[in-house]
């Protein structure tokens, strides 16, 4: 019996190496995810002054795990070089805002659906795709978040949700704007849209 | 107005919007539009692969010029980009030679989910608890089950064909008329869901061009034809009679689509909140989640 259990240990101990290089990525969008889910769950949170505290926790947990730089660069694409440093800079910080404007009431609004991390995928030598699934009582919605390596960190830059990219979405949008004006028409755009909030 | 006349006039609507689907069937396969078009990087950039190349090649000489430049600590992340660090933000795009239309359609078609879809929802909603609500749409669901088994033949999914058939035989015996589906639920059965878009999509066929309906919402050309053969596949248009349509399926129609909203109250209202522009938004939406269901 004993022999036996060492046996096992050694085949455990074998498996390690493989299993934490590939799921690094998985992993940390995983945590990053639960941790999210453990702030919605928690009972002490309740009524609006709740879903402040909430919010706030998703605002630390989302500043973790996406790149927001990485995110509004490939958004953008190239009209990304025809923006100033300081441009660049206040592009940033106005999407991260609409982002959050728009998607914090969308995750307050959570109950009890089951989030299922399936695989990830590599999508070049620097980027992996982590799939998830979001079990809800009507549907499953593929949720899969694209991740980069930066340094030793894996960070999200684009979420795709039922085969639509968040990224690409708003560059169809912000293509129209950058086409014919300059792109302050956008960043003027942008802050008129945070300032409505 | 009394009501056989309504009928009629609906009738006379409908034959008029049967042939406008076929107009733009024709018009679609003869403009030679391709639709969903690889990303063109010219008209991001306005400059030739070669010279993204020098770029790229200056921009990482710059980097280092940057640093000595800001006397903060080393940030290269606002620096800038090139053609291969970006490109995935790059989706398939679809031809909108309508696009004033559409966009009229897309103002109409928001009116009529704010004042009439939304609460016809909310008060369905109201009244009937989630559990019937969910047996209806796995009753919608069931009835779409000639569409499923069909389009997975025409695509040489045989296998699925296969499934999808056993899915509606089981629904409907065991699952009472397709009120649960027992298929998925009780024995696990995993189908494919398809429709006759994705069929011409399989074939090789392009979206010909954005196409918003009245009523119905985002389309393609290609899509438009998918919707009108799908219809025919569906056992409930054939209800009230033998007309393509009359006021029977299209009740029906409305009322799965008031079934549908009630689980969805809300999200419309996201998708619009977090876009800059909604119509862009849903065009772009419409378009990759129909070339994923392609893959």
């Amino acid at each position: 019996m004993k022999k036996r259990i060492s046996e096992l240990i050694l085949i455990i101990m074998l498996m390690v190496p493989f299993n934490v290089l590939a799921g690094i990525p998985l992993d940390t969008v995983k945590t990053n995810v639960n941790s999210v889910i453990e702030a919605m769950r928690d009972p002490k949170l309740k009524g609006e002054a709740g879903k402040k505290v909430k919010e706030q926790r998703i605002v630390v947990i989302a500043d973790k795990m996406f790149d927001f730089v990485e995110l509004s660069k490939r958004t953008l694409g190239l009209n990304w070089n025809k923006f100033t440093p300081e441009q660049r800079k206040e592009f940033v910080a106005l999407f991260k805002t609409i982002l959050k404007d728009a998607y914090i009431d969308k995750i307050t609004a959570y109950t009890d659906e089951k989030v299922n991390f399936t695989k990830e995928t590599p999508l070049s030598e620097t980027t992996i795709e982590v799939q998830s699934v979001v079990a809800t009582k009507n549907a499953q919605v593929p949720i899969y978040y694209r991740v980069i390596k930066k340094d030793s960190d894996w960070k999200v830059y684009d979420v795709v949700i039922e085969g639509v990219s968040l990224i690409s979405n708003y560059r169809t949008q912000f293509r129209e704007i950058l086409g014919n004006n300059p792109p302050e028409t956008l960043l003027e755009t942008l802050r008129k849209k945070v300032g409505k909030k | 107005m009394n009501c056989s006349e309504l009928i009629r006039y609906w009738r006379r609507a409908c034959f008029f919007a049967g042939s406008m689907v076929c107009l733009v069937f024709i018009i679609s396969l003869f403009s030679g539009l391709s639709t969903v078009y690889a990303a063109d990087p010219a008209q991001d950039s306005g400059a030739g692969v070669v010279e993204e190349q020098q770029r790229a090649e200056k921009g990482s000489g710059e980097t280092g010029s940057d640093q000595s430049a800001a006397g903060e600590k080393p940030s290269d992340e606002y620096d800038n980009v090139t053609e291969e660090q970006v490109d995935s933000g790059e989706g398939p795009r679809i031809a909108d030679p309508l696009e004033p239309w559409n966009r009229a359609i897309y103002y109409f078609n928001d009116k009529v989910y704010f004042w009439a879809l939304k609460p016809a929802a909310q008060g369905y909603k109201y009244v009937l608890p989630e559990g019937i609500r969910g047996l209806v749409s796995s009753f919608y669901q069931n009835v779409r089950a000639p569409i499923r088994i069909v389009n997975n033949l025409l695509q040489g999914e045989l296998g699925y064909a296969g499934i999808e058939l056993a899915k509606l035989l089981i629904n409907s015996t065991v699952g009472v008329g397709g009120l649960r589906d027992c298929a998925t639920e009780c024995f696990n059965i995993k189908g494919r869901d398809t429709d006759f878009g994705q069929t011409l999509g399989k074939y090789g066929m392009g979206h010909g061009f954005y196409l918003v309906w009245p009523f119905l919402g985002a389309s393609s050309a290609r899509d438009s034809v998918g919707w009108g053969v799908d219809w025919s596949l569906k056992p409930t248009t054939y209800l009230g009679g033998s007309e393509w349509i009359n006021p029977e399926n299209a009740g029906l129609y409305v009322h799965e689509a008031v079934n549908t909203t009630s689980f969805r109250i809300g999200d419309y209202e996201a998708l619009k909140e977090a876009a800059i522009d909604p119509y862009l938004a849903i065009r772009d939406a419409y378009i990759q989640y129909r070339e994923k269901m392609l893959k």
